[in-house]
């Protein structure tokens, strides 16, 4: 276990670079609890995070949890859809959309702390072990996936990221690894996720894959949002960040290990679906 | 020194920063119906409610509860829910079931007469392995009497 103390400042202003901010804590507090987050002071945000969704479905709050969009008559339907197949009833309760955003790979050599090419060594464990649950796209140098349903619902819907420090649309707050940087977000120590800004589109919905019918992360999801002509397109659990698919034709240029074709099958099927239901 | 209000009860707790919620109610306060089976926010045996809402205790650091109210299986020992779970025989081993109480608490203040798939989408979060699913539906949907 690593994390020194717990601070609850009166403001989000004074926030520094070390401090790692705690709101729902659903994968944060198990992940400082195992040693994977090293955290010297846990910054406790909850009752400082903006929480509701404005009228129209168009600014949503940080704070604001998954249960709380779950049951809003004001956002799209693709990020409804996209809360209420997320995780169990505790954690939608407990868990904020800022932090859902953030929250790590479900990748099992990740979790085990081994010296994969995420924790900084130098080869990707899941590509040649198992890795059934893993990418299609992007799938070197680490073959992770993203596992957070209302990203992808939240990408398809133009979301625009508002934090301490910026605005920046939900796809830069996403890198994929590099040799000298092994982060999957480009957000910077202390900055904090404020309020998702999105467009109302005129039809959106989110599709998901899974291996039971409830309380599972997404093999694939996928979420449609059509605004007049145009429709987008982003996937869940296919890649090691939210992937936006610029075309259905896209999924000829997957990349999959063997032991992830089969999400390749399920993407084309969910993509024309989608499309299906937006139209 | 942390403030904790538990079952309508205010009480005194140490803990340090990674003490979670479930280690305090079983440890200091022995309330020791709060089960921690994963450990790690999978299974929900150790569900409570904080303001009302299912929480994992589990996974809730002891400093962040604040000033919600908690609500643990103990504060729940009047619910009709309690003689629901019998009369359905909804119980094997009986590991998970505090944990369904509290989330059926839940959802029963909220939906008092809930369907099938209301029950099935509220309670997804408390896995049974003895698998009495079919039985602790039909208490949901009986607590009434």
């Amino acid at each position: 276990m690593s994390a020194r103390t717990l601070s609850r400042p009166a403001s989000l202003e004074a926030l520094d670079e070390t401090a790692v901010p705690l709101a729902g804590g659903t994968d944060l507090v198990p992940l400082v609890r195992d040693g994977l987050v090293e955290a010297e002071t846990l910054v406790d945000v909850r009752s400082l995070l903006p929480r509701g969704v404005e009228p129209g479905g168009i600014g949503i709050g940080a704070g604001t949890t998954l249960a709380d969009l779950e049951r809003s008559g004001e956002v799209p339907d693709a990020l409804r859809e996209a809360c209420r197949l997320a995780a169990s009833p505790q954690l939608r309760a407990m868990g904020t959309i800022g932090g859902n955003l953030l929250q790590a790979t479900r990748c099992w050599y990740w979790r085990l702390a081994f010296p994969c090419y995420l924790h900084g060594g130098d080869r990707c464990h899941a590509r040649e072990g198992e890795h059934r649950e893993h990418a299609i796209f992007a799938v070197e140098p680490c073959a992770s996936a993203h596992p957070s349903d209302p990203a992808a619902a939240l990408l398809a819907l133009g979301a625009v990221v508002e934090t301490t420090r910026r605005r920046l649309p939900l796809a830069e707050l996403y890198r994929l690894p590099t040799e000298d940087d092994r982060r999957l977000t480009t957000l910077a120590g202390g900055e904090l996720i404020l309020r998702l800004r999105l467009e109302e589109p005129d039809a959106s919905v989110y599709l998901k894959a899974m291996d039971r019918q409830r309380w599972s992360f997404p093999l694939v999801g996928v979420a449609a949002a059509r605004y007049g002509e145009e429709t987008r397109l982003a996937l869940a659990g296919v890649a090691p960040i939210p992937w936006a698919l610029g075309s259905p034709a896209d999924l000829d240029a997957a990349t999959p290990l063997p032991g992830t074709a089969y999400k390749v099958d399920i993407a084309r099927a969910l993509v024309g679906r989608a499309l299906a239901a937006v139209r | 020194m942390t403030e904790l209000l538990v079952n309508g009860g205010r009480h005194e707790v140490h803990g340090s920063v990674l003490t979670t919620l479930a280690e305090v109610l079983r440890g200091h306060l022995g309330l020791t119906g709060t089960k921690v089976a994963c450990g790690e926010g999978h299974c929900g045996a150790c569900t409570v409610l904080l303001d009302g809402a299912p929480a994992l205790a589990c996974i809730t650091l002891l400093e962040a509860v604040g000033e919600r109210e908690v609500t643990t299986i103990e504060g729940l020992r009047d619910h009709p829910l309690v003689d629901a779970f019998v009369r359905a025989d909804a119980v094997q081993c009986g590991f998970c079931t505090p944990g369904q109480i509290v989330s059926a608490a839940a959802l029963v203040r909220e939906t008092p007469a809930p369907t099938r798939e209301q029950v099935r989408h509220a309670m997804a979060g408390n896995l049974c392995r003895c698998g009495t699913y079919p039985k602790i539906e039909e208490a949901i949907s009986t607590w009434q009497g």
